[in-house]
């Protein structure tokens, strides 16, 4: 099945080390936008950046002993991450999020509409 | 799609050692006309023959020898063959190209329409689009991953340059069985293909992306390049790869 809709893409900058209620905060946010039934979010870890404090982030050899930059990648309709962003303002303590405008082609074999699956 | 009538065969010879890039040329080959939507075509191995170097090729098995000649034979329109003929020369590098006039007498029986040719790798600036893919890891198309497949795809088709970044963490359109699927399990497998090009070349490229993603989001938006540089490779290198033009773009949003 294919569809197509204009959405929003949102990207969040945050450090790997970051955290919220004792979870990685990009599991945290993964997680909250998976209960809001968000259309799709990955996660990616950067191998060197520096964020919002200035604060050098870098992967080190074993990839979790250091705070490697994280960016977390969100896309959807508008009104679905309109739903999200109160939490984020909560979450995010440190970081950087950039949103678009986007068109978006989704493939499924499934009939869920976007935004409305649990 | 091919129609009865005035056409073009292109017979294309080979030594089975050539290599492009770590793989045999016969396949860059296959690869190459086969994602430029060309109607059918057949690799046969020859059993013994020589080539311009005057080297007897032959096999007392035929199985271990990797040195026979190879014949790669396509049949298409003269005009797709002009296009492609550049590109095909210089993937088969020191192989021989033969072209003739022939004749269908019945093409083969198709389906699907023909993909919509796209202009020659052009330098952008400017206005332009990005278009990200998400898909699993896992997917595959023809035996191999998909989303290697879809690099070779956009390769093929002159898209200036993609990248494919593995996430760490996700899940969307291309999971099978959300409810199922532990969320946070590390090996999940998202992968993201992320390519910048002109909005026509890109738009160009979706009857391609249809076929080959069953599950999985496409996102465009559009992008202002303001810079794009790249160096040709050097000439001694292998002679087949003089059109690899390493992009590398830099992008505002």
């Amino acid at each position: 099945m294919k569809e197509q809709f204009q959405a929003r893409m949102l990207r969040i900058h945050f450090g790997e080390d970051d955290r919220w209620q004792g979870k990685p905060l990009h599991e945290a946010i993964v997680g909250k936008c998976k209960e809001l039934g968000i259309a799709e979010a990955i996660v990616f870890r950067g191998i060197e950046g520096y964020g919002s404090a200035s604060r050098i982030r870098r992967s080190g050899h074993w990839s979790r002993s250091k705070d490697a930059p994280i960016q977390l990648s969100i896309i959807d309709t508008e009104e679905q991450i309109a739903k999200l962003l109160p939490f984020l303002d909560a979450m995010v303590e440190e970081g950087l999020v950039a949103t678009s405008a986007v068109e978006v082609i989704r493939y499924s074999r499934s009939d869920i509409a976007p935004g409305s699956e649990q | 799609m091919l129609q009865p009538g005035k056409a073009v065969k292109v017979t294309i010879y080979l030594g089975e050692g050539a290599t492009h890039h770590g793989v045999p040329v016969y396949s860059s080959i296959l690869d190459f006309l086969f994602y430029r939507g060309v109607a059918g075509a057949t690799v046969t191995k020859g059993v013994a023959g020589f080539g311009a170097d005057h080297h007897m090729h032959s096999a007392h098995l035929v199985e271990i020898s990797d040195h026979l000649p190879i014949k790669i034979e396509f049949i298409e329109t003269r005009d797709k063959v002009e296009e492609l003929l550049g590109k095909l020369e210089e993937l088969a590098g020191s192989g021989l190209i033969e072209t003739q006039e022939t004749t269908v007498a019945k093409p083969a029986q198709v389906s699907k329409s023909a993909k919509p040719l796209t202009p020659a790798h052009l330098k952008i600036q400017g206005k332009a689009q990005m278009m990200r893919i998400y898909l699993s890891e896992h997917d595959r198309w023809s035996g191999k991953p998909l989303y290697g497949a879809l690099v070779e795809a956009m390769r093929a088709n002159d898209i200036a340059g993609v990248t494919v970044y593995r996430g760490i963490l996700g899940y969307g359109a291309h999971r099978r069985n959300r409810k199922d699927n532990p969320l946070l399990s590390p090996h999940h497998g998202s992968v993201m293909l992320s390519a910048i090009d002109t909005a026509e070349k890109l738009r160009a490229f979706l009857p391609i992306v249809d076929k080959m993603v069953a599950e999985g989001l496409v996102v465009f938006s559009d992008v202002d390049v303001i810079k794009y540089a790249y160096r040709a490779l050097d000439a001694d290198q292998e002679t087949a790869s003089a059109t690899q033009d390493s992009g590398q773009g830099q992008v505002q949003q």
